[in-house]
């Protein structure tokens, strides 16, 4: 018998939603914050911000997502935008529904290379969850030490898409981390104080490139305007690590769906070096 | 272990008592040719056919598999193991392609409970090819006629008997009480192998393919050679070695089930992210992504490539494209 886990991949545990927020003025964007209906299942489930999980909806089906609470909170939170079949049955449901997930499955953000240095995080859009598992697990008090300066570019087509909110204003006034908001257009709104594109204002922060490792997830339209500008601040292809979401189906390099020339987004990633992927066939 | 001889009365009797107490799956007669079937008597064995319609690759990799099952508050239960299986009359191409799926799925540090109860619980018997057909091309991606990988029993015809190879433990299990094969049947049956595989002419370099894949994804070839594809998928379906799925769920008055079934790379959702974008939208990437798997990914995932040389992609293609056409092109090329 070999020592790979006998444990069925396929089958999901039961998870009860604890409370449902609508994130957004489009009301398309709801956080599920989830919890276990066998405890001892919360033990087992181990995971590192970057790793994903599917949700499953016996009947209906099932889709990956990206963990977007850290592993010391609680609750296993997952941000949903609601585009198919199976996100519109999820964002019909209300807290004490039961629902599956099975995971986390995936890479996560490099840590290890991160520690001693300084974070650059960039994120454009719904992206924003695994990066707040991220900042959530770095600015842990007893994480904190092992980094050195957190800088966090965040921005949203509007201040009503803008995810977290409430967190996002705590994080503003916290001196461990530089969090810098903003957004396409402002359209009178008081907050948040910058108006501008992602690229441009991430050229305005200019953050120090030496010894620095940068996080980057958006839409594939910030990513080809994010890459020169980091280029320019003297990120090096090693130095950046992007978040990909390819289709999949089974999370365990199986399916074949997310496949990037001999490399499957669901094992290999989904966090990738920008020094990998150029390496790799343009298949994302 | 020894090579046994087999009357081909005595192999019917075999078959007949596995019958008796396993599932026993053969090729059949069909108005295509041949396609495999659960048999209830040894005299529905065909084995005029080189190939069955389908490959075997179903009896690791169903078409569709019940993953689990949901009972009324939502709970996954898992469903039965399967039973013990034997599958009589396989090709060794086939054989091979099975031996490709077990490695995907349940090769070190891969798990999948379903293929792995599948590849236990089954056993191969093999039978040599005599006479190639016009589209085989085992020899030229490392196979031959009378391959034995991943089979447990491989039979050779040799007229009014067969050789019986045991090649594991339940191939040994199964052969050795038959008299042990004499020197005569021994050199008839490695003669009957020179002949066989003199006839298989193509030839591929499998090496050099796979250096000209590695430089060759923005190569004009791929726009020139998927002019006639249609995206069809049944180069995929058919192929012995192509393992991709698709997780559905079904939801039929109240009985709620998760299934897997065959997915194929060449349709245009296959690839479709949630936002709408589509990495191989194109059909000419799509195109390119099959034989990339076939002759370059499958060698970086899991140390071989994925085509054994059936040419059941060939023969069934209604755009005519041929796969060893296909490569030629592409070295040429290059």
């Amino acid at each position: 018998m070999s020592n790979v886990s006998r444990q069925n991949p396929y089958k999901p545990v039961m998870m009860r939603i604890e409370q449902v927020i609508i994130e957004n003025d489009a009301r398309d964007l709801k956080t599920f914050d989830l919890s276990f209906v066998n405890e001892y299942e919360r033990a087992q489930f181990k995971f590192i911000p970057g790793q994903f999980a599917f949700l499953s909806i016996a009947g209906v089906g099932e889709a990956p997502f990206g963990i977007a609470s850290a592993p010391h909170e609680p609750l296993i939170k997952f941000t949903v935008k609601r585009v198919g079949v199976f996100t519109t049955a999820l964002h019909e449901l209300e807290p004490r529904a039961v629902i599956g997930m099975r995971g986390p499955w995936g890479n996560s953000y490099p840590f290890g290379l991160m520690e001693n240095k300084d974070v650059v995080i960039v994120s454009g859009g719904f992206s924003f969850t695994t990066l707040r598992a991220t900042i959530c697990h770095l600015l842990h008090p007893e994480n904190r030490s092992r980094y050195r300066r957190i800088t966090v570019i965040y921005g949203a087509r509007s201040p009503g898409e803008l995810l977290y909110k409430k967190e996002l204003q705590g994080w503003e006034k916290d001196p461990n981390l530089n969090l810098v908001i903003c957004v396409d257009r402002l359209n009178g709104a008081d907050w948040p104080a910058r108006e501008g594109l992602v690229p441009n204002v991430l050229k305005e922060v200019a953050p120090d490139s030496n010894n620095a490792i940068a996080l980057v997830c958006g839409p594939p339209i910030m990513l080809k305007y994010t890459q020169p500008v980091l280029k320019d601040l003297g990120f090096k292809p090693d130095q950046i690590f992007l978040s990909l979401e390819n289709r999949m189906k089974c999370g365990i390099g199986k399916c074949g769906h997310c496949s990037i020339g001999p490399k499957y987004v669901c094992l290999d990633g989904p966090v990738f070096s920008y020094a990998q992927l150029l390496d790799l066939p343009p298949d994302y | 272990m020894n090579p046994r001889i087999i009357t081909k009365d005595e192999l019917n009797r075999l078959i007949d008592q596995l019958i008796n107490t396993t599932k026993v799956y053969a090729p059949v007669r069909d108005k295509t040719g041949a396609r495999w079937a659960k048999i209830s008597s040894s005299t529905e064995v065909y084995l005029e056919e080189v190939n069955t319609r389908d490959p075997a690759k179903g009896f690791f990799f169903p078409r569709c598999e019940l993953l689990l099952k949901f009972d009324q508050q939502g709970c996954p239960v898992e469903p039965e193991p399967p039973g013990a299986t034997v599958v009589f009359g396989i090709r060794p191409c086939d054989a091979r392609g099975l031996e490709f799926i077990k490695k995907f799925y349940t090769g070190q540090d891969r798990n999948d409970p379903y293929v792995r109860a599948r590849v236990e619980q089954t056993v191969l018997i093999g039978v040599a090819c005599s006479q190639p057909a016009p589209t085989c091309f085992c020899l030229a991606v490392g196979g031959s006629p009378h391959s034995q990988t991943g089979l447990d029993l491989l039979l050779i015809d040799l007229g009014n008997a067969y050789l019986a190879q045991p090649v594991s433990e339940k191939g040994e299990e199964l052969s050795r009480t038959y008299p042990e094969a004499d020197e005569r049947s021994l050199k008839l049956a490695s003669e009957l192998r020179e002949k066989v595989e003199a006839e298989i002419r193509t030839r591929i370099d499998t090496e050099r393919l796979l250096a000209i894949l590695k430089d060759g994804f923005n190569s004009a070839v791929w726009a020139e050679l998927s002019k006639r594809c249609v995206n069809c998928g049944i180069c995929t379906l058919l192929c012995p070695t192509c393992h991709c799925f698709d997780i559905t769920d079904e939801s039929v008055r109240g009985k709620v089930a998760r299934y897997r079934v065959w997915d194929s790379c060449q349709f245009p959702f296959y690839s479709r992210h949630a936002s709408g974008h589509n990495p191989r939208f194109s059909p000419s990437s799509r195109f390119r992504n099959r034989v990339m798997d076939k002759f370059y990914y499958t060698v970086e995932q899991v140390g071989e490539i994925s085509c054994v040389g059936c040419g059941r992609c060939s023969a069934n293609c209604p755009a005519g494209i041929n796969i060893c056409q296909t490569v030629q092109e592409i070295m040429e090329t290059k």
